[in-house]
């Protein structure tokens, strides 16, 4: 096997990744992702098993409260006296899953949604492309806050209903997928063949959408993130004490003028972790899209 | 393509250009300042109507525009707003089978009065005869007067015949005792657009109160006021249906103008008077940009004397944050300091604190209807488990101090003497132990195979509700108690779970003013779905206190029946009283200057800001910055 | 064409109802009721309360009180819960600034996000390109409230700089000019911070697409005539790329009118969508049937205008 990178790798993936792996600022991201998937998954697993780590997020010292960083607390701490280090640790894992949770959410409906659209055409289309614009009157923040109401405030709530109010754009995505990918050969084949729809869907048509459907996933986590950052700073987040990023935001908001830790760090690593989706997902499209 | 080019580049440098241009303005611009009152709130004024708002930020606004017949001064003393003087009688009326029975009363009393010297207890006014009733006026409303006369007549050998009762389902009454207000009002007062103030308006305010269609909040204050009569143009007479001692109070609310209110159906208030109120108070209305500001500007023809400053402007400022970042640059005058901030603004000289003592209590309500709370040991064992002092260093920084009941310290008939509940986790386990709950193996406390849990609620977007949750949980953990917290937005919170008395506990405040009449809050009676008891607490000791409170006008007495209270509700733990938060607010020092009217006319003392028994802001209409001092000279200056 | 128009109008009309149905039954079925009254108050006796229910027919079934709602919508009386005034009367008041605020977010948003775009297109593959793409992905990746408070922080304590609300307070102005200035400078802030996500899009759009058209046949031939680089680049690339901009106006409407809750609360500016949050929070069932309505129409026009442009300006589309 020759090392000579020149060669062009004989896969569409491999060609997609060559390129992914070339723009220096998606390296970069990815290395975050990385880390951020480590600190998430690794603080989930220790918690879980309930191991002794240094400062567990929700001990109150209300002797120190209000403390900036320091040796002993590198983040500082809250108003309760709690470690924001292991706050905001514990946070990751939940951003991580606040992400995942609500872009599969709403890649399933958008998926299910935009391919029938596609697929199907006609009055099918024209319906669900109605709904999909009905839905875009109401405003997200109302239903967001009735689901909350109506099936109580915990974290799976919430991150369910905001994939819920996110899957019109995957939804349009697909559809347009499917309306071009529709018409190819193989497709017209397969139907002349006698293929059922289905089949056709699962077999010819997602694989080869499944580029786009990946960026999309990939650009939809820092929304969620972001949504549900915003969610908490107005008071509708989850329930204490559990931390969330924007969580620590949210309560440390009143004391922002002298606790600047409180805002700054949680913010930072908001921005840190989105941006890299951010950029890690463009990438990803550059090199999907520059294929043709 | 040159074009192109130059509306490309040239639109973003453009309005680079123009950003540059006025920021420089601005900040440029920050020294001329007008003679104007900044105040920064969060929430906004609802309406400018005295008689249908009930949001405190309306009533800040209301309080400079409006005045009432009565108001508290700096003493809490009760002195005269609108009205100059007043005073109270009530009307004992007796009735008789025939004229005859009515006669012999009669004589009863006019000898009664010349053979012996009338006790205290009864000092009367005048006795008369009229057909088959004999009316006689007290100088004191008050039931038990009353009832001394009925008693002493009772036991002379005379029987009048019962009254029907007042409310359908109560008790006969054995006389009619209608106390009687009579005010006489201050004369040359005008209303904002010129018009004079007569015992009209007082009239009209009432009816409008009374009024369906007005939906006054303020409406069960006058449920019992029987007429209101105007003999002459600065006299009002108000008579009421039984003595009820809170009906001197109710006329310190606001007096509304019937010159123009009167003519203006009620459904037409919101869209054109309430927006632009005209009052008698020492500001008048300016504008209202709604969400934005309301500027109220000066009346020079105020009954007291012009204000010293021209305007007033109450700024909508959302968030928190940029509230306090505006008073720290000076944008607004004053702030409410948070807790935890209260220690280093007193530590810096450029600020001037004012400090009282909380008119607002907090605590965790249980419900009384579910089994589980219905144990006094566990109640109790709650109170001693929960480390309230340590909350107060916490979560209010120091700032505050224990409750203990009902009332708290700044009420003039609060009771010093109840004791408050000591952190002791031990007797809390101890009295656990004995109602039965073993401890569990994962912590918890377990009796009859049920965990030893409840779930706590409280609203959102308060923190120093939330941090009471927590600390609650962590605190009760100790012993053995598992909490859960969840919280939830206001109006769900009243719909769903208080509406239905659904809960287990929650985490609540009352802020009730100097109200002695709890009766609404805490009556066994008071228990359906829109009322008040939605814990369900029922003591029929604390029931007959608070009938008597209510029937109650004599100071000393008030004073001793509201303790007792205090004590019987503390005992029974029907809350787990929390504590007093301190209020606090902030100026920069030397900001405002106060020049007041003294006791004297024409006598006027000029002071720094200084806080009072009624408040710090009590007559903010006679703040002046120093910048534009005041025209009418100072007779005695404090420094 | 006339009848393809009138054919969407129907079906926005109809489609206007069912959605207004919707958001009914979704607002008034949401857990908790009104209550304008604040906190409890021992005063307020439950013949107010009941009074006030029958008032707003909040004790009639449902399908009654839409139609209520409806009937006064249509009259021009509907009224707010709140505070019993009129709601249009209350959507239009917050208007002006929501449009001046979303209008400046608008055009900065273009002029910039086009400034950045264009020179990213033109050093593609470039280390400035690669700047450009991290600052665009900056922009969007930066939580609101954060960034606002940063600002307001910096602007306010650092600077000593009012921002705060629509314009400064207690000062007097020498001048008209200068206190035109001082409310221009009031709005550019938060409408700059509204921009950002706008100068993110509008770049990576701009840029993606004059990347392509870069690329077509026509302007290669456009090259190999001989115009000068700067000709082709501008003239035909820009303007090509511009075309989906202009049917994308159509989607303009709906965003003049929405408002940020954040940013409306940070900086004091009185906007809709303080309006509507506060709505939501107080259970003000006449608002927000209004304001959904109103919103609900825009959209519906706005794609309506957006199919017809895209029409008139791509003559390769047929409107069915």
């Amino acid at each position: 096997m020759s090392n000579d990178s020149k060669i062009t790798p004989s896969t569409p993936t491999g060609r997609i990744l060559r390129r992914f792996h070339a723009d220096p600022l998606a390296r970069i991201s990815v290395l975050i992702i990385v880390l951020f998937a480590l600190f998430a998954g690794g603080t989930a697993l220790l918690s879980s098993f309930n191991l002794n780590w240094p400062f567990d997020p929700n001990i109150t010292n209300l002797e120190q409260k209000l403390e900036p960083p320091s040796s002993h607390h590198w983040l500082g701490t809250d108003n309760l006296g709690r470690d924001v280090l292991s706050r905001m640790l514990h946070g990751s894992s939940i951003s991580l899953t606040v992400g995942l949770i609500a872009v599969f959410v709403s890649l399933t409906i958008g998926i299910v949604v935009g391919a029938a659209a596609g697929f199907f055409g006609g009055i099918t289309d024209q319906i669900l492309m109605r709904s999909v614009d009905a839905l875009l009157c109401f405003p997200t923040f109302f239903l967001i806050l009735t689901a909350v109401a109506l099936l109580g405030p915990s974290l799976l709530n919430i991150v369910v209903v905001i994939g819920l109010v996110s899957w019109t754009g995957t939804a349009r995505l697909v559809r347009a997928e499917f309306l071009t990918l529709r018409e190819t050969e193989y497709v017209k084949g397969a139907r002349v063949l006698g293929q059922k729809s289905w089949t056709i869907i699962t077999r010819h048509i997602l694989p080869n959408a499944a580029a786009p459907i990946l960026v999309t996933a990939v650009l939809g986590i820092p929304d969620a993130i972001l949504s549900e950052a915003g969610l908490s700073f107005l008071g509708f987040g989850v329930q204490p004490p559990q931390a969330t990023w924007g969580n620590i935001i949210a309560d440390g908001k009143t004391y922002l003028l002298d606790a600047w830790w409180l805002i700054m760090f949680p913010g930072l690593a908001i921005l840190i972790a989105s941006l890299s989706f951010y950029l890690a997902g463009d990438a990803l499209r550059e090199a999907a899209e520059s294929r043709n | 393509m040159r074009s192109i080019r130059l509306f490309l580049y040239g639109f973003p440098i453009g309005l680079l250009l123009l950003l540059g241009a006025a920021f420089l303005n601005a900040s440029f611009l920050s020294v001329a300042k007008k003679n104007e009152m900044s105040i920064g709130t969060v929430g906004e004024a609802s309406t400018l109507n005295p008689v249908q708002a009930n949001d405190f930020h309306s009533g800040e606004a209301l309080s400079l525009m409006f005045n009432g017949l009565i108001k508290y001064n700096q003493d809490l003393e009760i002195v005269g707003d609108l009205a100059t003087s007043w005073d109270l009688s009530q009307e004992t009326t007796l009735q008789f089978a025939s004229e005859e029975d009515a006669a012999n009363a009669l004589a009863f009393f006019t000898n009664g009065i010349s053979v012996q010297p009338p006790p205290p207890a009864r000092p009367i006014n005048g006795v008369f005869k009229k057909g088959k009733e004999v009316i006689i006026t007290l100088k004191q409303p008050g039931l038990k007067e009353s009832e001394d006369i009925f008693n002493a007549l009772l036991a002379s050998g005379c029987h009048p015949l019962p009254f029907p009762a007042i409310e359908p389902g109560s008790k006969e009454r054995p006389f009619k005792a209608e106390p009687i207000i009579r005010f006489n009002l201050r004369e040359g007062v005008r209303w904002h657009d010129g018009a004079p103030f007569t015992s009209a308006d007082v009239a009209f305010t009432y009816r409008a109160i009374m009024d369906d269609k007005v939906a006054s909040p303020r409406r069960s204050d006058f449920e019992l006021v029987s007429s209101v009569a105007t003999p002459d143009l600065h006299t009002v007479v108000v008579r009421y249906k039984k003595p009820f001692s809170p009906a001197l109070l109710s006329w310190m609310g606001s007096i509304l103008p019937e010159h123009i209110l009167g003519k203006l159906d009620p459904s037409k208030w919101p869209v054109s008077y309430n927006r632009s109120p005209v009052g008698t108070g020492p500001f008048k209305f300016g504008s209202w940009k709604t969400n934005e500001f309301i500027r109220l500007v000066k009346n020079p023809d105020y009954f007291l004397g012009a204000p010293w400053l021209d305007s007033v402007v109450f700024r909508v400022l959302p968030d928190p944050l940029t509230l306090q970042l505006a008073f720290q640059t000076k944008q607004v005058d004053f702030w409410d300091v948070d807790p935890w901030a209260v220690k280093s603004m007193e530590k810096n000289p450029k600020f001037a604190l004012f400090s009282s003592a909380g008119g607002m209590y907090l605590y965790m309500g249980w419900n009384l209807q579910r089994p589980l709370f219905q144990d006094l040991r566990i109640r109790q064992a709650v109170a001693k488990a929960v480390n309230i002092p340590q909350m107060i260093r916490c979560i209010l920084y120091g700032r505050g101090i224990q409750s203990t009941g009902i009332f708290t310290p700044k009420m003039w008939f609060f009771n010093p003497s109840v004791k408050a509940i000591p952190y002791d986790p031990a007797a809390a386990r101890a009295l656990l132990d004995e109602a039965g709950w073993k401890m569990g193996r994962d912590g918890i406390r377990v009796k009859d195979g049920k965990r030893l849990s409840f779930t706590v609620i409280t609203k959102n977007g308060d923190e120093i509700r939330r941090d009471i949750a927590t600390l609650l949980q962590d605190d009760l953990k100790q012993v053995g108690i598992e909490v859960k917290v969840e919280i939830y937005e206001w109006s769900v919170l009243l719909s769903r779970f208080i509406g239905k008395r659904d809960f287990e506990a929650i985490v609540m405040g009352w802020a009730l003013g100097n109200d002695y009449d709890q009766y609404a809050i805490w009556h066994s009676s008071q228990t359906h779905p829109e009322e008040l008891n939605f814990i369900g607490y029922s003591n029929p000791k604390a029931d007959r206190l608070l009938m008597e409170l209510r029937q109650e006008y004599s100071r000393q007495e008030i004073i001793r029946i509201a303790g007792e209270l205090q004590q019987t509700i503390y005992n029974d733990q029907p809350d787990l009283f929390l504590f007093v938060p301190e209020s606090t607010s902030v100026m920069w020092k030397g900001a405002y200057r106060l020049r007041h009217p003294g006791q004297k006319s024409g006598e006027w003392i000029d002071s720094p800001i200084r806080m009072t028994k009624a408040g710090w802001g009590y007559d903010m209409e006679w703040f002046y910055r120093p910048e534009y001092p005041p025209t009418n000279p100072a007779t005695q200056t404090i420094p | 064409m006339t009848s393809f128009i009138l054919r969407r109008l129907a079906l926005s009309v109809v489609l206007l109802f069912i959605i207004s149905i919707i958001s009914f039954f979704i607002v008034t079925l949401t857990p908790g009721s009104p209550y304008p009254w604040g906190e409890l108050n021992p005063k307020i006796s439950a013949e107010v309360k009941a009074n006030f229910r029958k008032k707003f027919h909040l004790d009639r079934p449902l399908p009654e009180q839409y139609a209520f709602i409806m009937k006064d919508l249509f009259k021009g009386d509907l009224r707010s819960i709140k505070d019993d005034r009129p709601v249009m009367g209350k959507i239009m008041e917050r208007l002006p600034a929501t449009l001046a605020l979303n209008f400046t977010a608008i055009l900065i948003s273009l002029s910039f996000g086009t400034l950045l775009g264009v020179y990213a297109a033109r050093n593609a593959g470039r280390w400035q390109d690669i700047v450009c793409s991290f600052v665009a992905f900056l922009f969007i990746a930066l939580p609101g409230f954060w960034i606002s408070y940063l600002i307001a922080i910096i602007l306010v304590k650092g600077f000593g700089v009012p921002i705060l609300g629509t314009h400064s307070y207690g000062i007097a102005f020498p001048n008209h000019l200068a206190a035109y200035l001082d409310t221009i400078w009031h709005l550019l802030v938060p409408a700059t911070i509204l921009a950002l996500g706008g100068i993110a899009s509008q770049s990576r759009y701009l840029r993606a697409t004059m990347i392509g058209t870069i690329r077509e046949d026509y302007i290669r031939t456009a090259r190999a005539k001989g115009l000068p680089e700067e000709t082709v680049l501008y003239k035909h690339a820009l303007r090509n790329s511009v075309r989906p901009l202009v049917t994308g106006i159509g989607l303009l409407l709906p965003a003049l009118i929405s408002g940020s809750v954040i940013i409306e609360s940070i900086f004091a500016y009185p906007g809709m969508g303080r309006l509507g949050y506060e709505a939501v929070l107080e259970r003000d069932y006449p608002t927000l049937v209004a304001l959904n309505f109103v919103v609900a129409a825009l959209v519906l026009l706005g794609n309506l205008l957006s199919d017809i442009l895209y029409a008139a300006v791509d003559p390769r589309v047929r409107l069915e």
